[in-house]
Formats: C-alpha cells, structure tokens, sequence
C-alpha cells in the first residue's frame, strides 16, 4: 500500500511515524469553538410568533384540561339522518333529508333579498323566518312563487313596498322544494303538520292560477282564506311514497 | 505553530487519524448494512405503492398484500435504515468530539450483528403476518429486547466516552448525542410495554402516535442536528453562530419533544386536553427547529456558496429544511379544522415519510459522505453519482410528500361525508397513490448511485489521488469546497 504515493500522504516530516494518515484527514479544519453571539431578533420574533400561536391553541382546544370533556367545542359532526339507525340508515339518505338538501339549494336563489337565514332586510325585503305568509297554509305560497308580489304589503305588521317576481319558470319540482325548506327551516308548523310540499301540489297551484296574468297585491293574496292548503297527497318523509 | 488557527496542528492530526481508525470497523458495518436496508426499504416501497395502487395483483399472495408489505416497508426504512445509519454516525461524533479512541470495537460489532438481527427478525414476523399493526411497532413484543440490547451495546459506549471528554464547555453536538443516546430507550420500552394486546386499545393507538413523534423529535432530530452543528463549522471553516441560540434549540427540543404525539388523534376519543397538549407542544417545538435552522444560517452567512459544492453541506443543509417543513405542517396540521379532514388520509404518510426520507436520511448521506473517506481512506469516485444521488432523492421525495398532501385532501374530503360510500374516497385517491410509486422509483435511482459508490469505498476501491470529491468540480482539483468558491468566483470576474 505505501508504495502508492497518492494514498496515505504521511505528515510526519521527521520520519519514523508510521501513522496512516489520508489526505481528509489532515485537510479537515478544526472544530472551532462555538461563537457567544447573542440571539438575534429574527429568531426572537419568529419565536415569540410560534409561542403566541401555541398558546392560542392550548386555550382554545384544551377546555380547562378537564378529564371529563372529550370533544372541543370546534367540533360540529355533520347531523346524522333523522331516524338514523345506524349505518345502514347512513348509507342511504331518507328522502326528505335529500328533499331539504335540494332545497336549499334553490333557496341560494332566495338569499340576496331574504338572507340566509330567512331574515330579510328591513324596510326592503321581508323576512320568511316566522312570517305569517310562511305559517300559513300552502295555496297563498304557492300562490306569491307563482305569480310574485308587487305594491305595498304587510309581513306581521310591518309594511314593504317593493317588488319580488315571479318564480314560475323554476319548475314544479324545484318550487316544491323550496316551499319545503322555507316551511320546515323558517316556520313554525302547526300541530301535525310536516311542512311537505310535493310536485304534485305545486302542479294543483298552476292549475289553480293559470288564468292570472300580473302579480298579486296584498288584497288579492289575502282573499285566498289564511289556512288553504293545496291538494295533493301526504308522503311517508323516509320514502317519498304517498303514505296510506 | 501554525498561523491559521482553523489548520489543524500535527498533533490534531494524528489524534484524529487514530480515532478514525479506532472507530473504523464499526462505523463501516453500520452503514454498509444500513445502506443494504435501505436497498430493502426501498424496493418494499414501491412494491406497497403499486399493491396500493392496483390491489387485484398478486391477490392470492398474503405475503404481497399491502397490509404486510407496508408495514414491513416501514420497519426496513426506520430501524434498519435510518437508526443504523444513525447510530453509525453517533459513534463516530462521539469519539471526535470528545477525542476518544471506541475501546471496545468488537462488542459494538457484536451489538450491531444483533441489531440487525433484531430488524431481520422484526421484518420476517411482520411478513409472515405476525404483526401488531402498530405502525413502526409492528413487530411482536418478543422481538423487542433484541432490538432494546443491541441498541443499548451500541450507545453504553457513548457515555465513558463523554465523561472523559476533553476540557472546557460542552460543544452543543455532545449534548444532542447524549440526549438521543438516553431518548430512545426510554420511549422505545414505553411503547412496547403500553401498546398492544396487553394495554387499552385506544390507548395503544394514542401512545404508537407519541411513540412515532418521539422517535422524530427525541432520536432523529438529536443525531441529525448534532451531526448537523459539527459538519457546518467543520466546512464553513468558521465557529458556530451562538451558543445561546443553540442552547435554546437543545432545551426547548428536550422540554417539547416528549408532549408531542397525540395530536394525531386530535377529537379522539381522549379527554380533548391530551391531543390539545401534544398540538401546542409540537406548535411550540418549532422554536427547536428554527433556532438551529438560523444558527447555521447565520454561520453560514457569505459562504452559502459552499452547498453548491460540498455534498456533506448539500445534504446536511437539504435535511435541516426538511426537518423545519416536517415541523411546520405537523405543527399547524395538529389545528382542528385541518386535523379534522387530514388525520385519517394519506397525508400523514407523507409526513412520515418527510420525516425519515427527507429530513433525517438526507442528513444522514451528508454525514456518510464526510465519514466514510476518512475511516476507508479513499476519496468518493463519482461527483456525477453524487449529485445523481441528491437530485433524484430530492425528486423523490418531493413527489411523496406533495402527492400525499394533495391527495390526502382529496381523499379526506371524500371521506367526511357521512353520505357518501367510502368507496369513493378511495377511488379519489387513487390518481394520487402514482405518486408514492413514482416517489420511490426516483429514491431507488438516487440510491443506486450511493449503493455503487459505498461497496466500491468499502472494498478500498474508492478514488486515490488528494482532495476531496465536490459536486460542482474536477475530483481532486481544488483541495477544499471553500477552494472550489474561491476559484469559482475568480473565474466570474474575467
Ligand atoms: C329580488 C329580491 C327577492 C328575491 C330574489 C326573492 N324575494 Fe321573496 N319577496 C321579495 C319582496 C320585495 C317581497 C315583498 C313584496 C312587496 O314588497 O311587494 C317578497 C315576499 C316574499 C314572500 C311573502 C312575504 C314573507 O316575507 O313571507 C315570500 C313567502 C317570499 N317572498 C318567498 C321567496 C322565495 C321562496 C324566494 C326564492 C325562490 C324569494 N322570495 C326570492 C323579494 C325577493
């Protein structure tokens, strides 16, 4: 081996060492001493950044460190199916909560003036939630989506004077279900009462009203008696299937 | 008496080459053997990948299913890989450090040979099916002690050592080794005493969780960094930044590191305070992360030229990043909007794998790269191969981790919707699993390279001549990376 000059690049000038020593070796530098630099301010802030988010976090997820709580309050599981039973029932949706979930879909169409929650904005759009239009029977809802409103009008005392047209070109079906939604989610329901609207019903409304040509007027709408309903058959809410 | 005081005196010298000589055979067998693991992990990888991606092959084959392969991927990559190749490099730092001959190669020669039975055994069991299904615990409990002794034959060693250490403060590296050295037992017993047919189910799930994020903070971090604080003075020819600020990097990593883990199971089926504590703590733990981060930041200032040509430097530098990336995501993932969607997907198998690819074996090459001339006494063969070897690696991970966020989101989203067959969630995810194949082919390019050129330095084959092996140079042209800048930058200014 030592006959190779290029490998063990012996430093031992003096001779007589027969230390094997290669090149990395000898040109490695020291290790020098570690600097007393203090800490400078970036790391300082980026530290006080990431103990304030820690904090922060601690106090809002550890709710008071009690044995006894085992979900934050950050937590919002989706709601299970009405009548869950189980998995089974998770798997397959019961129809009305598709039903809802459809309308509220086409309830977006209602957001701008009416709010997400129903709410209205005052002095301009009504609200749906509680309105004594929403609590009342079907034919006068099926009735305002039809044909819309316009010129002055009252919701629970309280005067608007605008305009809201009609809705006719959404199609029975969407109608349906959005007088559902607006019923079941904004309404207080009568005793008994599901709140269902069906396409079958929405059908009997322009039956009812095909021969109109302007929206109502309050008048108009208030000569449809309060607790009117549309015809058409109850359905079972699990399966949609009209129910004996 | 030599002017420059970075040169290192005869006396140096000569220390130095006895102790390299000392640790030789030991470090030599650990990262061979490793580096043979690795080959294992790798292929094992990507064959989970492709079973994951098209789960009809091999079907009738148990030992291909992905529930076997996986797992069995995990072990080869974490304990035979990555811990032995670690372990490699702690003997080695020890001993320079603290200037101390390995008295006793041979035992440690002995406690290798049963680690790697350990692992062999661990890997066999698992693929025969005998698992626990505990991810990086999957092992029976039996195969344990093995591991348990042969670790501690290793690391005992480590501890005469740093008591007779040379005079004055203890350099920061010490202190990181020592702390891994002590680390891992005690969270290694932990877990195989708490997790398992014996302990609460849920409970066995929350503690594997803390167990995984300890083997990070508390054993890969530690050797990674201390090899990290000795190899970036030693190339930047200039002294650490601060050692308040590496003060504070150790301590706040021994305080933080042993709260983290339950954020995995963040609105687990815990007190909520249990996974609240580990998310603020591996919040916090990015302080650990960024203060070493900036002090070799610091110490590096004007001379980050350096990475383009010292491959220790590329790849120590690479891990150091990884290992601020890991912190960070699994910091802010532990808040509850994401944890919510992410904490079942494939994005935590992409954190684990940014964690011990990316973080911990990058850094490990880099100390690899440095360690093996000087015990072999050769110099690396191919610049190209090297630089072949950190591309590809990068490539690859960069695939897993990437594809596994995005697809993990993908995935989960699907998964959250208590309406939807789960079915779905899996077919969403299954454009995404490409990318963990993909990931491991490009690891497996990269390593080919690194597998080449270590047999070739382990057998005396390695290159002859003077000077160094830098990626951006002529093999033995320039004497130092600190050269290769110089006459870099001279050349610029013609
Ligand atoms: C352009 C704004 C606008 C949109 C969109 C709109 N409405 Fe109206 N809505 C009104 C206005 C205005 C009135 C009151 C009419 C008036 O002032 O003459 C009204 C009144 C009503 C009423 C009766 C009063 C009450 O508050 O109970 C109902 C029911 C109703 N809207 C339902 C709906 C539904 C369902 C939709 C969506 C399909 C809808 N509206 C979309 C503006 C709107």
């Amino acid at each position: 081996m030592s006959d190779n000059p290029d490998k063990n690049l012996d430093y031992e000038a003096e001779g007589g060492s027969v230390v094997d020593v290669h090149d990395a070796v000898r040109r490695e530098k020291v290790l020098p001493p570690t600097g007393k630099e203090p800490i400078s301010f970036g790391p300082l802030i980026l530290t006080a950044l990431v103990l304030i988010l820690g904090a922060g976090y601690l106090g809002a997820y550890s709710n008071g460190f009690r044995d006894d709580i085992y979900v934050t309050k950050y937590y919002r599981p989706d709601p299970r199916p009405a009548g869950a039973g189980g998995d089974a029932a998770a798997e397959k949706l019961a129809w009305i909560d598709q039903w809802m979930k459809d309308g509220k879909k086409v309830y977006n169409n209602c957001v701008p003036c009416h709010g997400p929650a129903g709410a209205g904005q005052p002095g301009l759009f009504p609200p749906l939630k509680d309105s004594e239009w929403v609590n009342g029977g079907t034919t006068r809802l099926g009735a305002i989506m039809l044909k819309g409103i316009s010129g002055p009008f009252t919701v629970n005392g309280v005067g608007y004077n605008n305009i809201m047209a009609p809705w006719d070109t959404l199609g029975d079906e969407k109608v349906a279900q959005v007088l559902t939604y607006i019923r079941r989610e904004f309404g207080t329901l009568k005793e008994g009462e599901d709140g269902i609207v069906t396409t079958e019903m929405v059908k009997a409304a322009r039956e009812q009203f095909k021969d109109r040509t302007t929206p109502w007027d309050e008048a108009g709408l208030r000569a449809i008696p309060e607790d009117s309903m549309l015809p058409g058959a109850k359905v079972d809410p699990q399966t949609g299937q009209p129910a004996q | 008496m030599s002017l420059d005081l970075n040169q290192a005196t005869p006396e140096d010298i000569r220390e130095r080459a006895a102790i390299d000589r000392s640790v030789r055979y030991p470090v030599l067998f650990f990262f061979t053997s490793a580096a043979a693991w690795l080959f294992v992990a790798t292929l094992l990888g990507f064959l989970s990948g492709l079973k994951l991606r098209v789960p009809t092959l091999w079907e009738d084959c148990p030992w291909l299913g992905y529930s076997r392969l996986f797992p069995v991927h995990m072990l080869a990559l974490v304990y035979g890989w990555a811990m032995q190749a670690g372990l490699g490099v702690m003997i080695w730092l020890m001993a320079r450090l603290t200037r101390n001959e390995l008295k006793n190669p041979v035992t440690v020669i002995v406690a290798g040979h049963l680690w790697n039975a350990g692992v062999a055994v661990a890997v066999i069991t698992v693929w025969a099916g005998l698992g626990r299904s505990m991810p990086w615990l999957d092992f029976p409990v039996w195969v344990a002690p093995l591991l348990f002794i042969g670790y501690l034959m290793v690391t005992l060693w480590l501890i005469p050592m740093f008591r007779a250490r040379r005079a004055g403060e203890v350099y920061v590296s010490e202190m990181y080794l020592i702390g891994a050295a002590l680390w891992f037992p005690w969270i290694f017993a932990t877990a195989n005493l708490l997790v398992g047919d014996e302990g609460a189910a849920t409970m066995s799930t929350g503690i594997n969780a803390w167990y995984m994020s300890n083997l990070i903070y508390f054993w890969f971090a530690p050797v990674a960094l201390a090899s990290a604080y000795y190899l970036v003075p030693k190339i930047a020819g200039r002294p650490i930044h601060s050692y308040p600020l590496a003060q504070v990097g150790f301590w706040a990593l021994a305080v933080l590191a042993g709260w983290t883990g339950f954020q995995r199971y963040v609105g687990g089926p815990f007190p909520a305070w249990i996974p609240a504590v580990s998310g603020a703590a591996s919040i916090f733990i990015i302080v650990a992360v960024v203060a070493a981060g900036a002090n070799f930041w610091f110490t590096l200032r004007g001379r980050q030229k350096l990475w383009e040509y010292s491959p220790t430097l590329r790849f120590t530098l690479f891990g150091v990043l990884m290992f601020l990336a890991y912190a960070v995501l699994s910091g802010v993932s532990s808040f509850f909007s994401l944890s919510q969607v992410l904490q079942f997907s494939h994005f935590v198998v992409g954190l684990d794998t940014l964690a011990v690819y990316g973080f911990f074996s990058m850094a490990a090459f880099g100390a690899i790269y440095y360690i093996v001339p000087r015990i072999t006494g050769c110099e690396w063969p191919s610049p190209t191969l090297i630089r072949g070897h950190f591309w590809f690696s990068t490539y690859g991970i960069g695939t897993v981790v990437l594809t596994m966020l995005v697809g993990g989101f993908a995935q989960a989203g699907q998964m959250n919707q208590w309406d939807q067959a789960f079915v779905r969630s899996v077919e969403v995810a299954n454009g995404w699993i490409v990318g963990r194949i993909v990931a491991w082919l490009l690891i497996a390019a990269a390593n080919l390279g690194f597998f080449y050129q270590l047999a070739l330095m382990f057998i005396g084959r390695g290159r002859r001549s003077a000077g160094p092996t830098l990626i951006h140079a002529e093999p033995g042209s320039v004497g130092s990376a600190e050269e290769a800048v110089a006459l870099a930058g001279a050349g610029g200014h013609h």
